[in-house]
């Protein structure tokens, strides 16, 4: 329910508070009214009975359907009073229904005589009023409803039309552009407040990533020219004729400490640009040749540790992603199948329209399943290992819509990727 | 050999200058694009190793520029972009090699060593070094003119020591020139003596005098003796 709905239908219950409580107060006061009026009436009617009294009207003549005049005597020593009281009397032309009437009862001295004097007038019903007082408040109601919703269309159409393309504006946004937001120009000061808030916001926001791409980008960049001047100067010391065994050892191990250290930062720098989005599948790849190539590529080593690569690959599988990625993908997937492996074991790549499929014999994981793919998780005994080939695989399918899978059955390690858009 | 290094970096330069210099390699340096442009156009070289990532252009403008000037100027791009892009985009504006930064001074000098053969006129690209000769167009080796037959590895890995001939190569240097990175896939580089014992049958059967000198659980070096 949008901020309009939501508040017409307050408003609406409000009002039905309101004009519940104003029919109320609207019935008692028309009712006080309308009591008052008769009693009025019939007092002025006894008046004038009075007086047509005194001008000689016989009392047979003054004396009506609803009027009874009763001469009581002369110089009587009797009080003279008021008395209004409601009463009940017979419909005079429903049979057999009775109406409520106000009755005037008076004993009035008229020059020395008294008389009883009763008028009855028809009263208006309670009933009736309360119809009238409903019927009322009811159109009262609807036209109000009315125009509420009318007015909250055209708030909606007119009054929010700015907000509503503030919010498009926002959906709209993408990290990575550098123009700035298209947001309309309102006279409302709200959503100027907002819109120079939410163009402040963005602009931080592209900022804040451009500044961050930047800095993993040059670190890892950077990192590799003083690593490259390490590692000639550790090649220069080690052409020294006067080193022994033990000093060239040690050089060594300082070598392959900074070539994983240099692997390291290329890899991290690979998820930050996977991470920011650097690779987009511009069209469908031909992912059956990457995966052949790639195998071919990894064959010869997997051969010197003396596992044999099974392969089924369909010709002609298209997948949409970026060609860099897809062999960073396979390449990863079958590294992972390698390094993991064991004495006379085996390896096999399986690819269709669906999915691929790479499987290795292995021990069994030391580590949870589900944190495989996460950053530096790694077997114990995979010491060469940097733990960030899944990682990567996970994040490549993560940002191209691919889903990953692991399992591990009877001694083989099984990892698939699914295309979903081609099942 | 005239080689000029285009690289920013100082330091890397000294490591390359002192490296190569050891062989009989001329090596000149250019700071930046403005330095190298310079020296492209006054003088000519027969290797250029070109950064491309230089602090006021693009290197793959200077490449454009050379190949235009003097085409048979040979190209080794070195950098630290990763990127298949610019890999692809440097060989194809005529680039012999590409090699990413960190890398061998070793690998490099093999690279450069490489180019150079290819790069020189027919019946120069035969290489010596004692009784040992190789043909590089033919890759026909023979040991005190009597010809041997070598596999691929052997044949990469005999002219991987003879470019880099008295320096020290590790187990780890030669596994990754003849198998790429990916070799640390590999429990042990047991499989590099295994080629090294049967490149050292091929070469002492002979009569040729043993040059592989084992440098125990590091490498090996391969010497004149």
């Amino acid at each position: 329910m949008n901020l309009i709905a939501k508040t017409t239908v307050f408003y609406l219950l409000v009002s039905v508070l309101v004009f519940g409580i104003g029919g109320y107060v609207t019935y008692h006061v028309v009712e006080t009214e309308v009591i008052k009026e008769t009693d009025y009436a019939l007092y002025d009617e006894v008046q004038d009975m009075a007086n047509d009294i005194r001008d000689g009207i016989p009392l047979e003549i003054l004396r009506r359907r609803k009027a009874n005049i009763e001469h009581l005597g002369d110089h009587l020593q009797i009080d003279t009073f008021y008395r209004f009281t409601d009463t009940i009397a017979p419909h005079p032309y429903r049979e057999g229904e009775t109406e409520p009437y106000r009755k005037l009862e008076a004993v009035k001295e008229v020059d020395g005589s008294f008389f009883h004097i009763t008028i009855t007038d028809v009263f208006i019903e309670s009933d009736d009023i309360y119809d009238v007082v409903v019927e009322i408040i009811w159109r009262l109601f609807l036209i109000l409803g009315v125009g509420m919703l009318i007015a909250s269309f055209l708030v909606t159409r007119w009054l929010l039309t700015p907000f509503q393309r503030i919010l498009s504006s926002i959906r709209g946004f993408n990290i990575k552009q550098s123009e700035p937001l298209d947001l309309p120009k309102t006279t409302t000061r709200e959503f100027r407040q907002l819109n120079a808030f939410v163009s402040a916001m963005t602009e931080r926001a592209r900022r804040d990533f451009r500044t961050v791409r930047e800095f993993s980008e040059n670190a890892s960049h950077e990192m590799q020219t003083p690593l490259s001047i390490a590692r000639g100067k550790l090649e220069l010391l080690q052409e020294t004729q006067s080193l022994d065994q033990e000093q060239l050892r040690l050089i060594d191990d300082a070598q392959t400490a900074l070539r994983r250290l240099s692997k390291l930062g290329s890899a991290l720098l690979l998820l930050t640009k996977i991470e920011n989005h650097e690779f987009r599948a511009q069209h469908k790849i031909d992912f059956s040749t990457i995966v052949n190539t790639c195998i071919d590529n990894f064959e010869e080593l997997a051969m010197l540790r003396g596992l044999p690569v099974r392969r089924e690959v369909k010709p002609g599988v298209k997948v949409a992603l970026d060609p860099t990625l897809a062999d960073v993908l396979v390449s990863n997937l079958v590294r992972n199948a390698i390094r993991h492996n064991q004495e006379d074991g085996a390896i096999e790549v399986y690819l269709d329209h669906e999915r691929l499929v790479i499987r290795n014999t292995g021990a069994p994981p030391t580590i949870p399943t589900r944190d495989l793919f996460k950053r530096f998780r790694k077997n114990q005994q995979s010491e060469k290992s940097m733990g960030l080939g899944l990682a990567i695989v996970k994040k490549i399918c993560d940002t191209n819509r691919l889903v990953v899978n692991y399992d591990f059955q009877d001694g083989w390690h099984e990892i698939s990727v699914i295309f979903p858009t081609n099942v | 050999m005239k080689l000029l290094i285009v690289e920013d970096q100082q330091e890397l330069v000294d490591n390359i200058q002192a490296y190569l210099s050891r062989g009989d390699v001329v090596c000149e340096a250019a700071r930046n694009f403005a330095e190298a442009q310079d020296r492209l156009i006054s003088f000519s070289y027969d290797i250029v190793l070109l950064d491309l990532m230089l602090p006021d252009g693009s290197g793959l403008n200077l490449l454009r520029l050379l190949k235009r000037m003097n085409p048979e100027t040979g190209v080794l791009i070195i950098s630290a972009k990763n990127a298949l892009d610019d890999k692809i985009k440097g060989l194809e504006l005529g680039a012999d090699d590409y090699l990413t930064k960190p890398f061998h001074l070793s690998e490099l000098n093999a690279r450069l060593n490489a180019i150079f053969r290819r790069r020189r006129q027919q019946g120069h690209k035969v290489l010596e070094h004692g009784c040992i000769r190789i043909d590089t167009d033919t890759r026909e080796v023979t040991v005190s003119d009597q010809p041997i037959t070598l596999t691929v590895k052997e044949y990469e890995l005999l002219l991987f020591f003879i470019t880099n001939k008295n320096r020290v190569l590790t187990k780890q240097v030669i596994a990754e020139h003849l198998w790429g990175d990916d070799v640390d896939l590999l429990d042990s580089f047991d499989f590099v003596y295994q080629h090294i014992k049967n490149l050292r049958k091929k070469i002492a059967i002979e009569g040729c005098e043993e040059h592989i000198k084992t440098i125990y659980g590091l490498g090996y070096k391969f010497t004149n003796r």
